[in-house]
């Protein structure tokens, strides 16, 4: 924040450039992904125990239903993007220079929104019959 | 922060061959201290536009109003019917008459107002069902001129001074005032009986400041510091008394301090009277309730001194409490926990912490303990100080201020009554921001200081900056609390007297011999400490020689030799003078003001003082 | 990006070791963080004897006679002595409290005592605390109001008033804010549990009519949401409050407003 030399006053300083007059859409969002994440992924693990002794086919095939490609694309979503709040956070938190803060909020979100697109369409792919 | 603005007056000085230099301010308004008081006259002259320093020695929240528990009276009637007058009645009882009536009157009637101002802006006070402030009983405080007992205590449970000073302070930062934080006033700067300003010491980087202003308010408090055991805090040391003094100025009614009857025995924090407001009740070795033996109306809710004397009596007579009867048993355990948990839940933390005592089982030891000072600064209820000149015992020292504790204005006289302490500060902290408002010009330029202005606190802090004596200051300092507890206690004596007259002047000369250890700028609390001794030893000397002087028992001023009021004789303020070159004392005397602000309320005569 | 160790001139040096006090049975070892503005140096931890016959029972009795008895430039802050202004906020034994309600003897061993953690230093124990205070001052710590006041005081029933209870005692020594990880890394943008206390303790009084106006301006991810409940704040309080309460009450306004 070298935006102003330190003669500033304290108060300038706490004030700063104001209030954003947000957070808590992000702070909502999270709470609500993280309880969708809560089902969706137990539905997950349930899933992939399930599926332990199956062969190939029969994944495909169950991935294939409709009903489980929902909740899976629906889990990749909502971890995807509980993913990238729970980082943004973290690079809020630590990363202090303005342009490295930038560029990793960015990079977070390139890379949660690929891994989101990629596995969705991963599994439209199986479910669609490749 | 510190800018400079350029002056007629030179600003660097060779002071024991040693360079300082000032950083010079203008304002039109400096108040030193920021309690309770001087948060309400900074706020006062700071809404009505004027550029105001407020100089402190601790942050606003540090100043000792802070501590302040029971609550503040003001004839509200939320509790049943009241009148100011009725409180105008027992203020001036309670003050053995030695109050100035027209100021009390000035006190009790704009009381309310100023508490309805404080719960406007925002103090958190506990409430009634329906909605209003809470009042409690306190001592002293009666209905109809003595025959009922009063509810006219406002109080945010026990913690009403704490609630009213971050309320003030959070009020002080809505103007443009502006705040000298962990600043230590030196001494005032005089011109020819003007005070022109004042001269501080910026802890944080050791840099000298000089504040020019057309109103200098002192709001520096009291000096319960100059006794042993006192419930006051470590900075209460009387700085701006000692700067008046300094002044060649007079201090009045020095010889009265008030002991509070509650402290916890051994640290000598405050319990609230409130507790007893609350139906607590003391009791000696035998269990025996013996107040009401004291004060058979009143009882446990009879004023200060009365109660402090008894429970000495009580200690004298064998009758203590504890392995070494020395001390007597507050009782709260009879009251229900749920209210104890409501009204007084920071002395049952204090008592816990501070005496390992769970008050819902067990008394509280309590001991009465050094509280407050009925003394300080002689002023009108302007708030202008006064001295006396070629016979005129109400000459207004012109520039000059003095509010709260540090005053005298007199409306305690010579014992205060219990939750008149916090109405005093705000009601003549609010006197004096008004009159400022009325009587300085805004923005005004200022004739320039005289050319030596400051040179005097350069000379006293140099000196002790360098003092390189025998005697550290903490030794010093011990040796004055101790002789003010042994000889100028509850119960005085002209022998006593006598001898603590002779002692506390041998600790005086002593201070020659001084020793500051730290040597460096910032921060030196070594140095610092070292000036408030220096401030504390002038008021010990005067409370001691005050005290010898008053051959009669007023208030907080009990004679075993003379155990009468004598009105014929003693009806009359003391003026201590000091000439801190000679180190001598010299006394003189104010007439108590026997006539009231208005018609609303006809003078009360003197009469027998019994609760 | 993150400081994980001391810069060079932070480093702790060892420091004196002062006498034991002569005649003396019962001690009381105190380490104490001494740094002086004035030399070079670099901070050290001096060592000293209390000699508890000739001294209260509090950790702040102890400072108080080693600066009488032994080492007169020891610097410290302290007032009331009795915990209610707040001055002698200072870590003892690792933990934030004030030296005066701190009894010596929770300390086992030796009495170990830094400045309160993450805060620029002024001298020995005092920290700079104007950034703090700044903070507690943008919130607008005053009652809001623009409907003309009654000529008494503002009704509150005993319900709303019992709503400030564990807030309005708050004494700003801040212990909790400076025990914040959270504050350490973000300090310049995050108010600090102690502030955020304070912000509660006015939008939750019933008088208050800017609860909105307030609120817009806690809402930023900086100044409210670095708090991600680690919890210090709430078990450090000496005055045994719950900021992290207060917090969580104050993002469940935030969402409260918008659903």
């Amino acid at each position: 924040m070298a935006r102003f030399s330190s003669m500033r006053t304290p108060l300038a300083k706490v004030r700063g450039l104001g209030s954003a007059r947000e957070g808590t859409e992000h702070f909502w969002r999270q709470r609500l992904t993280a309880v969708s994440n809560l089902f969706l992924t137990t539905f997950f693990v349930g899933l992939v125990l399930a599926l332990q002794t199956g062969t190939y086919a029969d994944v495909l095939a169950t991935l294939g239903n409709p009903l489980v490609a929902i909740l899976l694309i629906g889990m990749m979503i909502s971890v995807s993007i509980h993913m990238r709040i729970g980082m943004q956070v973290i690079i809020e938190d630590y990363v202090h220079e303005e342009g490295w803060k930038v560029v990793a909020l960015g990079a977070n979100t390139f890379f949660t929104a690929f891994i989101a697109i990629a596995s969705v369409f991963a599994l439209l792919k199986i479910a669609f019959g490749a | 922060m510190a800018e400079t603005h350029k002056t007629g007056t030179p600003s660097s000085f060779t002071v024991g061959g040693r360079a300082y230099t000032f950083t010079d301010h203008t304002f039109d308004v400096v108040v030193v201290g920021a309690g309770g008081a001087g948060l309400r006259a900074v706020v006062g002259a700071s809404e009505a536009g004027l550029r105001t320093a407020c100089i402190t020695k601790v942050f606003p929240t540090r100043s000792h109003t802070v501590a302040a528990q029971g609550g503040i009276s003001a004839a509200l009637g939320n509790m049943g019917e009241d009148d100011w007058r009725w409180h105008m009645y027992d203020t001036v009882k309670g003050s053995d008459w030695l109050g100035d009536q027209d100021a009390i009157e000035y006190l009790c009637k704009n009381a309310p107002a100023a508490v309805y101002e404080l719960e406007h802006w925002g103090v958190p006070f506990s409430r009634t069902e329906a909605g209003k402030i809470y009042q409690r009983p306190f001592g002293g405080m009666t209905t109809n001129y003595g025959e009922g007992r009063a509810q006219r205590t406002c109080a945010a449970a026990d913690r009403t001074g704490h609630a009213i000073l971050h309320t003030l302070y959070g009020q002080s930062l809505r103007y443009s005032a502006e705040f000298f934080i962990e600043y230590f006033a030196i001494d005032l700067i005089m011109e020819e009986g003007i005070c022109r300003g004042v001269v501080a010491l910026s802890m944080e980087d050791g840099t000298l400041h000089r504040f020019r202003a057309q109103k200098t308010v002192l709001a520096t408090g009291g000096y319960g510091r100059a006794y042993f055991s006192c419930t006051s805090a470590h900075t209460c040391t009387g700085d701006g008394n000692a700067m008046v003094l300094r002044a060649g100025l007079p201090l009045q009614d020095m010889e009265f301090v008030q002991f509070h009857p509650t402290g916890i025995y051994g640290a000598g924090c405050l319990i609230t009277e409130g507790s007893r407001g609350e139906g607590g009740y003391l009791t000696n070795s035998e269990g025996e309730r013996f107040m009401e033996r004291y004060a058979p109306s009143a009882k446990d809710l009879a004023s200060r001194d009365v109660v402090s004397r008894a429970m000495t009596m009580e200690i004298r007579e064998g009758r203590g409490v504890g392995k070494a009867k020395d001390h007597i048993y507050l009782h709260l355990d009879h009251l229900d926990p749920k209210i104890l948990a409501e009204r007084l839940p920071g002395i049952s933390e204090s008592a816990k912490i501070f005496a390992g005592v769970d008050v819902t089982r067990e008394p509280i030891p309590v001991l009465p303990t050094v509280h407050y000072n009925m003394g300080g600064i002689p002023t009108n209820y302007y708030g202008e100080v006064l001295t006396k000149v070629n016979g005129d015992p109400d000459q207004v020292v012109p520039g000059l201020l003095a509010i709260g504790e540090a005053a005298c204005v007199s409306v305690h006289g010579a014992n205060r009554l219990g939750s008149n302490s916090l109405i005093d500060l705000v009601v003549f902290g609010r006197a004096a921001g008004a009159r400022c408002a009325e009587t300085v010009e805004r923005g005004a330029r200022l004739p320039d200081l005289p050319r030596d202005a400051g040179v005097n606190s350069l000379e006293r802090l140099d000196h002790f900056r360098h003092a390189a004596g025998g005697t550290p200051v903490a030794e010093l300092r011990l040796d004055m609390q101790r002789t003010m507890q042994n000889n100028c206690a509850v119960f005085r004596t002209g022998e006593v007297l006598e001898e603590g007259h002779q002692l506390i002047h041998k600790v005086w000369s002593g201070t020659d011999d001084v020793r500051v250890t730290d040597r460096s700028l910032i921060w030196n609390t070594d140095l610092v400490e070292a000036l408030e001794y220096d401030n504390l030893i002038v008021q010990a000397v005067v409370t001691m020689d005050s005290a010898v002087n008053r051959q009669e028992s007023r208030g907080a001023h009990a004679r075993e030799d003379f155990p009468d009021r004598d009105d014929k004789d003693w009806m009359k303020h003391t003026l201590a003078f000091v000439d801190t070159n000679s180190r001598t004392v010299s006394i003189d005397y104010r007439p108590v003001h026997t006539y009231t602000m208005s018609n609303e309320i006809e003078y009360i005569a003197p009469k027998a003082r019994v609760y | 990006m993150v400081q994980l160790t001391l810069p060079k001139n932070s480093k702790m040096t060892e420091g004196k070791v002062w006498p034991k006090p002569a005649g003396a049975t019962k001690l009381k070892e105190y380490r104490i963080y001494r740094w002086d503005p004035e030399d070079d140096s670099n901070p050290r931890i001096d060592t000293y004897f209390v000699d508890l016959d000739d001294c209260g029972p509090m950790v702040l009795d102890g400072l108080i006679w080693i600066k009488n008895k032994i080492d007169p430039t020891l610097t410290f802050r302290r007032s009331c002595r009795e915990g209610i202004c707040g001055s002698c906020a200072m870590n003892i034994d690792g933990m934030n409290t004030l030296a005066c309600t701190k009894g010596m003897d929770e300390v086992k061993g030796a009495v170990k005592i830094y400045p309160l953690p993450h805060m620029a230093v002024v001298k020995d124990l005092v920290p700079d605390l104007t950034t703090f205070y700044a903070q507690h001052r943008s919130i607008e710590p005053w009652l809001h109001t623009s409907t003309p006041a009654p000529e008494t005081e503002w009704k509150q029933s005993r319900e709303d008033r019992e709503k400030l209870d564990g807030l309005y005692e708050c004494i700003l020594c801040a212990c909790c804010t400076t025990s914040c990880p959270s504050y350490w890394w973000n300090g310049d943008r995050y108010l600090g549990p102690a502030t955020l206390l304070q912000a509660y303790r006015w939008l939750i009084d019933s008088r208050d009519e800017a609860t909105g106006d307030r609120l817009d301006n806690l809402e930023d991810p900086f100044r409210l949401y670095r708090c991600h409940t680690i919890m210090n704040c709430a078990q450090t309080c000496p005055k045994g409050l719950n900021p992290a309460k207060a917090i969580a009450e104050i993002k469940k306004m935030m969402v409260e407003r918008r659903v």
